[in-house]
């Protein structure tokens, strides 16, 4: 579990800066960061400190205010709007905290929706999905409506709409906020055993010291800057990386 | 695919939003669809009046007789242009024109008297089946006239009235003579209805000392003989020659066909050429009726346009996530302009099946506006019954303008839903 590989996903440099008014509010002062494939990584900073901003930036949602993102190499400056949208649709898989599903479509069609985009055939979206929906246990849930799930439910649909498009990694912003605690623990339990099994990589943030504890790499943001960089290994913690 | 299943189930979202758009596009089609073929149906009827009633479908006259006519200005050998015309499958009617002044008790009025055949008038014609009261000339009843309603109220006339005729003769002479009214016709074309004194042709040939020649000679072509194609075939009948444009003996198309016959040179005109305007209206009614389609389509395109923004708004968040997870902005606009098009169909169903009886019934039984006597329009007066004429395009253009105007009033929706950024749409409330 070594980062020897070229990296998934890197940030150099990066700070983000909104205008509020008058005010320019840092976002981001300088993110340097590095995703390698399989993580399992954790971004975890009390809220404000630029968790969301970094997973935006990640994402190709947001452009930064100066730095750069490079997803599998490519830098996400250089992309057009439209290439951007297809970058998001093919490479990243995307997760939030709430209103993650498209409310009109079941389960299923949630699930399939990104491969349609995609110009997957029919058949191949029915096997791909339905090994999903079996993998995150929504088994015989197929055909409900976002509404007619449970908030865990629903988080798990998103997560097999995620992994359905085979993307190259799977960015979740809080995504256990809005679920208990056992559900939380049953969701982060399911991720890491699709890490495991699937060899997904997931960059999630929190500020949920239990759902921390899942990670295999802590990121610590403090104020738009990565504060530490710790990665777990078979319950073995050493420092990866620290700026202090 | 995936978006028109996405735009259908979404127009079903917000039922009673979506119901009251619908409603609204039904009631405007279905408004549309009874205006466009009530109007169709009065341009039809009109133009069947101004040809049936008044103009005939062409008319051959002395050259220059429509602008200044003239006692002395006549086509000369009418009868043999007629037998012509009548063995090349026409009908046509000789007609003798001459201004006088008519008294009735110490009424008086400004007359024209018409001299008619009334047997070819009634076959060319329909003016013989357009008796309001009392019966059609006849050549064995010298001293009988027909007069126009609106001629009979001014001078009091009523059936078997006296009418002194007072004129000058062909010849110079006072020429007066006493009539009985045996026929009153209804209200057909303005001018006639003011002033027209129908006679026989001999009654008015003694009258006026006007021995030869008619002042028109109005026909009606064949069902089957384009209008065009009638006024070639009947100036080649009367003598003159080739007279397809393209070959220089008209000058200008749309001009009256002139050709010297010695001395006398005679014009042949469709009714479009005598009456311009006439025809220009009804051609341009197309364009009066694009307006009001207009007009009841804003109101609705307004209604379209702020049920689909808010709409956009409610769903901020979700066009977000569309956006966040791989849809083109291209995706979202199509996704959103099929949402209006989705409602415009349904309202193209319901509207087509809520208008399909009231269309049969205006076609079929028309609408009974005898009881506003007689409405006039360019010198034309509205059928007592007023039906609809339903043509594939009288349906077809309230249908496609519906589409047209749905598809703009969702692009500015559609676009701002296109253009929500994801980031900032997770954080709208
Ligand atoms: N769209 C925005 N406009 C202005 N300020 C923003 C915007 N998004 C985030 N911020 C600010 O940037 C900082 C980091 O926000 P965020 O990345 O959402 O933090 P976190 O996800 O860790 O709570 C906060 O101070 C927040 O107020
Ligand atoms: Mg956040």
């Amino acid at each position: 579990m070594t980062a020897s590989t070229t990296p998934i996903l890197s940030m150099k440099g990066v700070t983000r800066v909104y205008r509020q008014g008058k005010v320019d509010v840092h976002a981001l002062r300088g993110v340097d960061l590095d995703i390698h494939k399989g993580d399992f990584a954790a971004i975890w900073g009390p809220s404000g400190s630029g968790k969301s901003t970094v997973l935006n930036q990640m994402g190709a949602l947001d452009q930064p205010t100066a730095g750069t993102v490079l997803l599998e190499g490519t830098d996400l400056g250089s992309l057009s709007r439209k290439a951007l949208s297809a970058m998001r649709r093919d490479r990243i898989g995307f997760v939030f905290q709430s209103y993650n599903l498209i409310p009109v479509l079941t389960a299923y069609e949630n699930a399939e929706s990104i491969m349609a985009l995609q110009g997957v055939p029919v058949a191949e979206r029915r096997d791909r999905v339905m090994g999903l929906l079996e993998d995150v246990g929504l088994e015989g849930l197929e055909d409900r409506r976002p509404h007619e799930l449970s908030g865990g439910q629903q988080q798990r649909v998103a997560i097999a709409r995620a992994l359905a498009s085979n993307p190259a990694v799977i960015l979740a912003d809080e995504p256990t906020a809005n679920l208990d605690s056992v559900t939380s623990e049953k969701l982060l339990d399911m991720m890491a055993r699709l890490n495991n099994e699937r060899g997904a990589t997931f960059v999630f943030s929190t500020h949920d010291p239990r759902v921390m504890k899942y990670a295999r790499r802590v990121i610590g943001l403090v104020d738009g800057r990565v504060d530490s960089d710790v990665q777990k290994e078979q319950g073995v913690e050493h420092k990866h990386q620290s700026r202090v | 695919m995936m978006l028109l299943k996405m735009a259908w189930r979404n127009v079903w979202r917000n039922h009673r939003r979506s119901s009251i758009t619908i409603v609204a596009m039904t009631l405007a089609l279905v408004a549309e669809l009874l205006y466009s073929g009530l109007v169709t149906g009065m341009i039809h009827s009109m133009e069947d009046d101004a040809t049936e009633f008044d103009l005939g479908d062409l008319q051959v006259f002395h050259e220059g007789y429509l602008t200044r006519p003239s006692l002395y200005d006549v086509v000369p050998d009418a009868g043999t242009l007629i037998g012509k015309l009548e063995e090349a499958g026409y009908q046509a009617a000789p007609r003798l024109y001459a201004g006088g002044l008519g008294g009735s008790g110490d009424m008086s009025a400004g007359v024209q008297m018409v001299g008619i055949d009334p047997v070819r008038d009634a076959r060319t014609l329909a003016l013989s089946e357009a008796m309001a009261e009392g019966a059609w000339l006849d050549a064995a009843d010298p001293s009988g006239v027909v007069v126009g309603r609106g001629l009979a109220r001014t001078l009091g006339l009523d059936l078997g009235s006296e009418l002194l005729v007072v004129s000058q003769g062909a010849d110079g002479s006072i020429a007066n003579a006493l009539y009985t009214v045996r026929g009153i016709l209804m209200s057909v074309a303005a001018s006639m209805d003011r002033s027209s004194v129908l006679m026989t042709e001999d009654a008015f040939r003694e009258l006026m000392v006007l021995p030869e020649g008619v002042h028109k000679v109005i026909i009606r072509r064949p069902k089957d003989v384009p209008l065009k194609q009638a006024k070639t075939q009947v100036a080649a009948l009367a003598g003159m020659g080739a007279t397809d444009p393209a070959e220089g003996s008209v000058a200008v198309e749309g001009q009256a066909a002139t050709v010297e016959t010695g001395t006398d040179g005679l014009d042949v005109m469709t009714w479009e050429e005598i009456n311009p305007f006439l025809a220009q209206m009804l051609a341009g009614v197309s364009g009066m009726v694009a307006i009001v389609y207009f007009i009841v389509y804003l109101a609705v395109a307004i209604l379209i346009l702020n049920a689909m923004l808010m709409a956009v708004f409610e769903r901020i968040k979700e066009f977000g996530v569309l956006k966040a997870i791989g849809y083109s902005p291209r995706q979202v606009m199509i996704m959103m302009i099929l949402e209006g098009l989705i409602q415009a169909s349904v309202a193209l169903v319901a509207g087509l099946l809520l208008a399909a009886p009231g269309m049969w019934w205006l076609q079929n039984r028309g609408v009974d506006v005898g009881a506003l006597g007689g409405i006039q329009m360019v010198g034309m007066t509205m059928p007592p019954i007023w039906k609809a004429h339903y043509t594939w395009s009288t349906v077809q253009v309230p249908i496609i303008m519906l589409f047209v105007i749905t598809f703009i009033a969702v692009l500015w929706p559609a676009l701002r839903a296109a253009r929500i950024s994801p980031v900032e749409a997770m954080h709208h409330q």
